[in-house]
């Protein structure tokens, strides 16, 4: 069957304009998809690597009171398949030749870290290293402010208890180097086998025992399960996702990875429908010749069905072929953001999205209008029959949402995102049937002449069907491009806004009252001013209402915060980024009540006027609650649960102050200088923590940025096809326009106008759908706040109305470049 | 052996029986009679042209005796078959194997080239080594020099040319065409039909050409007139054949 065969091969059907859209579209499809899908997943694993690493681990299991767990608990772990490690923590005085100090001790066993690295640097001058193990038995690494401080010199010995170490290294930065504030002295890290011959762990000595965890997460999960009813209330189950600073930030870019994954479904689709639907047109004599030859209509639906898993095969080949590279490059990017290697995760069960696009967008898409050319009217060779009124094309559409439906779903997971999504759509269209509506009946009324305005109206009119449907389409377009963009500018904003360049990154902790103006003044004096310096006294929750809070508070509250002490306050004002939930804040000379952060309140079921108990040292205050208020925990600020006014109870407990300060990078060694003057003032430096939270977000944001390219490469093809669906039509109009004495410049006026008025309503809709849209998203998913987008409202629909009048110009160009003779024969 | 019997019974039939046609459609508010009782025999090797003026409804009538849509009343039987009996994809079959077209607009594939045209419709009707009489045929035509040119490289003449190649492909027993020069300049349309009656006459085909140019009418065995949906024949023609 070689000439049949012939009618049905890709690169015949190459030539054809429809099916290089469908086939462009699909390749899009896949390649968006796939990309997405893969990268989202290697986006996901690195991220949560990176994550695991601030725990050293994927989990943890802390021990707070002083006591090892059981050692079948590990044994399980194991068993079980999962890496296991251990560390332990305490503080102790640590002796040199010239003097002691308090350090704070981490001693971890072989495995450390299970996930993460540790920067080391073999001397004072050396260049900083990057390795995966902690020390060898008989060698302790040191901060190097310790070195200093003790006046000593790598390769000498350092005494922790009866025990002596050599020092070999410096320690620069531990994967998990948490921000604790037990962790105030300088750090030491030495091998846990050599604990017990310090001989410093007494019994009630404070010290946590650390165990770490790493494997697969559904392993971890079922270990945790068998694990929880064990567990007593002072051990402490941690993974990365709970409480970690940046949990946030990773939740909402998996959303919006979801969002642009399911917009890309989403127009893949519509470009594959429409530009089907057109083949399908122009495919009708064709078949109509077929038939009168004598080809059934089984025959018939056997070769464009033999033709649509040829596009299937094509689509996901070409969908790979450019996926595949695209990736590599995204994830080469990703390392160089990074500044390390990254692991290329190809899991091929990330493609199955890809594969489930292209398979959906075929049957539900692009077949429906394919199927129905087998019962077009043999007579159709003899005589034009009447065409399809569209009306044939319901079902069709009715289908395609319920697969749109379906597909993102099933890709996104997260009904909320569908739901709004297609609330949008509905929306969209809605207001789009209306509009068509009226437009229709308002155009009825104009007559053709010579005025390019009247022309283009009467363009509009006399391809009303097709103005709809390109309309509907542009519209679409527009919206899921704009909501993408303003989703991602919000999002951006907001994280920018979480974490400033000049965030806080140290922490002056235990600064003695009497010191803290000097304090103040040392570091203004050098250019680093300190933020609000607040009083902490450490105390302990103790009593509900005159009742014993372990008792008042249910067995399943039983809350963290109980079982260790708090730090308490007093403030005078409410801190700029707390807000006040419930009740009112202090006024002026008020010196009774306490406000409460609002999470803590809830979980501990307070209300305004519960009296609260705190146990200090051997005293006790009581206080009425007489404010809520939120925190926002990962400001890189001091937060306090419980803030009581000055002058209150509080002001003659025993304690210290707190703050915390920007220092860059340049002047660390004026810590030195002030460590020097204030011994006793501990600090705490953060600043690699905030460096990588915000390489973090860097690393984010700019996979988000590749995947909004990707996907508005995909609308700019959804349009061209859109566009281009009525090519034919208007070029031989335009070419019998001409024939009969038509200028060009009125052709072009004419023409460019009613693409632009088209772009125009349909930017404005889209635009507005977008709103609608990110509104729902904005308020629903990402928990943030509505603002109307004046930039992006105004200039959007002009600049679809521009863009479409220049596409409109383009595709004219064959009929003015051409002698209408020859459009006309060609356009036969 | 079956179907040698079928055919030999089938040749004694005539090739063409129409009886009591009429063909209506349904427009928005009434509907419109297209053709009104027409009855017509057409024999084995005949040749037949309608005549009608514009909107007589001789196109309509075309279609329904080929097959390619069905009456709204009455019967055609066509090659021993009762067409409004069939399924469409009997009736298809029967085309592939019994009938040819040509039309006024040619309709060729733009896609395939003149070749590739002819071979069609004898691939799809399972004709052993299509590519051979394909050849042939477009030889026979006057055409071998340009196998392989598209459509597009083609004059309406030459285009005309191949439709017929491929009318006659498939050796079809009733061959129908609907203006088959009306496309066509008096020169070109001349050698065109002349290529179509020698043909027509070379094969034996039943030939039913709906047609404006008179001179093509009068080369046909028998002369209809179709006005208004009706169809009347010239007295002495059918009185000859009776
Ligand atoms: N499906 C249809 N719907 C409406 N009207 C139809 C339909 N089919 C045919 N007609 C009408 O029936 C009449 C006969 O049409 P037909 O095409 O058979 O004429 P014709 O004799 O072939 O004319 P011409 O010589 O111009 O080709 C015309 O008036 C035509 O408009
Ligand atoms: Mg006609």
């Amino acid at each position: 069957m070689a000439a049949a065969k012939k009618l049905m091969s890709v690169s015949r059907d190459w030539r054809e304009r429809d099916v290089r859209v469908v086939l462009v579209a699909l390749i899009i499809a896949v390649a968006t998809v796939a990309t997405i899908a893969l990268f989202a997943n290697q986006l996901q694993r690195t991220l949560v690597s990176s994550a695991s690493s601030f725990l050293a681990a994927d989990r943890q299991l802390e021990a707070e009171n002083g006591r090892p767990v059981p050692v079948e608990w590990l044994e399980e772990a194991r068993n079980r398949g999962l890496e296991t490690g251990q560390m332990i923590e305490f503080s102790t005085m640590v002796f040199g030749e010239s003097g002691f100090q308090l350090v704070s001790v981490k001693a971890v066993s072989d495995e450390y870290p299970l996930r993460g690295e540790i920067e080391i640097q073999p001397s004072q001058d050396a260049p900083r290293e990057i390795v995966g193990g902690g020390p060898g038995q008989g060698e302790i690494w040191v901060n190097p402010r310790l070195l200093r401080l003790l006046a000593l010199n790598i390769g000498d010995t350092l005494e922790v208890g009866s025990r002596k170490l050599e020092i070999t290294r410096l320690l620069i930065r531990e994967p998990d180097g948490g921000f604790r504030l037990s962790s105030l002295a300088p750090r030491v890290m030495m091998h846990v086998d050599d604990v017990s011959s310090t001989g410093v762990l007494q019994e009630g000595s404070r010290v946590e025992f650390v165990y770490l965890f790493a494997g697969a997460d559904p392993v971890l999960e079922d270990y945790y399960q068998w694990l929880e009813p064990q567990l007593e209330p002072s051990h402490e189950w941690e993974g990365v996702r709970d409480g970690e600073t940046f949990s946030r930030s990773l939740e909402r870019a998996e959303r919006f990875l979801l969002l642009g994954g399911s917009l890309a479904v989403l127009l893949a689709a519509v470009a594959v429908a429409v530009a089907s639907r057109q083949y399908a047109l122009s495919q009708r004599d064709t078949v109509a010749l077929l038939k009168t030859l004598g080809l059934t209509g089984k025959g018939i639906g056997r070769l464009y069905l033999r033709r649509l898993a040829l596009w299937g095969i094509v689509g996901i080949v070409g969908g790979l072929a450019v996926a595949l590279p695209l990736f590599w490059l995204l994830v080469r990017l990703l390392s160089d953001v990074l500044e390390r290697p990254v692991d290329f995760y190809l899991d091929p069960a990330a493609l199955t999205p890809a594969l489930m696009t292209a398979l959906v967008s075929l049957f539900a898409f692009a077949y429906p209008p394919i199927r129905r050319l087998r019962s077009v009217p043999a007579m159709r060779v003899l005589r034009s029959q009447p065409g399809e009124t569209g009306r044939e094309a319901i079902p069709d559409m009715v289908l395609a949402v319920v697969a749109i439906f379906g597909l993102v779903w099933l890709y996104a997971g997260e009904l909320a995102l569908v739901v709004s999504l297609l609330g949008g759509l509905v929306l969209l269209l809605t207001v789009l049937a209306l509009v068509g509506w009226l437009m229709v009946s308002v155009l009825r009324r104009v007559r053709g002449g010579g005025n390019a305005w009247r022309l283009a109206l009467v363009g509009l009119y006399r391809h009303r069907q097709a103005s709809m449907a390109q309309m509907a389409v542009f519209a679409m377009t527009l919206m899921l491009a704009a909501t993408l963009v303003l989703v991602r500018s919000s999002l951006l904003d907001d994280w920018q806004a979480q974490l400033p360049d000049d965030a806080p990154n140290h922490f002056l902790i235990n600064i003695a009252p009497e010191s803290v103006d000097e304090v103040e003044t040392f570091w203004s004096e050098r250019g680093a001013p300190l933020d609000t310096v607040y009083p902490m006294v450490r105390g302990r929750l103790t009593e509900l209402n005159d009742r014993p809070v372990k008792e008042a508070v249910s067995k399943d509250e039983r809350v963290n915060a109980l079982n260790r002490e708090l730090n308490l306050t007093w403030m005078a004002e409410l801190p700029d980024d707390n807000r006040l939930v419930e009740g009112e804040w202090f006024a002026p000379g008020v010196t009774e009540g306490v406000s409460v952060e609002a999470e803590l309140a809830g979980r501990l079921g307070l209300k305004l006027g519960d009296r609260l108990t705190f146990t200090i040292g051997s005293e006790k205050i009581t206080e009425p609650v007489t404010s809520i208020r939120t925190v926002q925990w990962d400001s890189m600020k001091p937060n306090f649960y419980m803030a009581f006014p000055p002058n209150g109870g509080l002001t003659d407990m025993p304690g210290t102050w707190i703050t915390s300060f920007h220092l860059a990078e340049g002047n660390k060694l004026l810590l030195n200088e002030f460590s020097r003057q204030y011994p006793t003032v501990s600090v705490l430096e953060i600043d690699h923590i905030i460096t990588r939270i915000q390489e973090i977000v860097r690393q984010v944001t700019q996979a988000i940025e590749a995947i909004l390219a990707l996907i508005l490469a995909a609308a700019l093809v959804v349009m061209a096809a859109v566009v281009s669906a009525t090519l034919r039509d208007r070029q031989r109009e335009g070419a019998l326009l001409r024939t009969l004495g038509g200028q060009q410049s009125l052709l072009v006026r004419s023409t460019m106008l009613e693409f632009a008025l088209l772009g125009f309503v349909a930017g404005v809709l889209g635009v507005l759908a977008a709103e609608a849209a990110v509104y729902a998203l904005q308020v629903r998913m990402f928990e943030g706040t509505f603002r109307w987008h004046w930039q992006v409202i105004l200039p959007i629909p002009v600049l679809s109305a521009g863009l479409l009048a220049l596409f409109g110009r383009w595709q004219l160009r064959p009929v003015l470049s051409v002698s209408p003779m020859l459009l006309l024969r060609r356009l036969e | 052996m079956n179907q040698m019997t079928d055919l030999r019974k089938a040749d004694a039939s005539p090739m063409l029986r129409v009886a009591g046609l009429t063909h209506k459609v349904r427009l928005e508010t009434d509907t419109l009679t297209i053709l009104q009782g027409v009855n017509l025999e057409i024999n084995r090797g005949e040749s037949v042209a309608i005549v009608g003026r514009s909107g007589s409804g001789k196109t309509t009538l075309l279609g329904l005796l080929a097959g390619l849509d069905t009456p709204s009343e009455g019967t055609v039987e066509l090659d021993g078959s009762e067409i409004s009996g069939l399924s469409e994809d009997e009736r298809a079959k029967l085309r592939a194997r019994r009938v040819g077209f040509v039309f006024q607009s040619f309709q060729l594939l733009p896609a395939l080239s003149a070749l590739e045209n002819v071979m069609l419709p004898l691939e799809l009707a399972g004709i052993e080594a299509p590519e051979k009489r394909a050849r042939d045929l477009l030889e026979r035509v006057g055409l071998g020099e340009r196998l392989t040119h598209t459509p597009r490289q083609l004059s309406g003449g030459e285009q005309q040319r191949v439709a017929i190649a491929r009318a006659f492909a498939s050796d079809p027993a009733i061959l129908f065409a609907d203006e088959p020069t009306g496309n066509l300049d008096n020169r070109t349309g001349q050698s065109v039909s002349d290529l179509l009656m020698d043909l027509n006459r070379e094969q034996g085909t039943t030939l039913v050409m709906v047609t404006h140019d008179e001179r093509l009418a009068a080369r046909c065995g028998r002369q209809l007139h179709i006005e208004a949906g009706v169809l009347t024949e010239p007295d002495t023609a059918r009185e000859m054949a009776d």
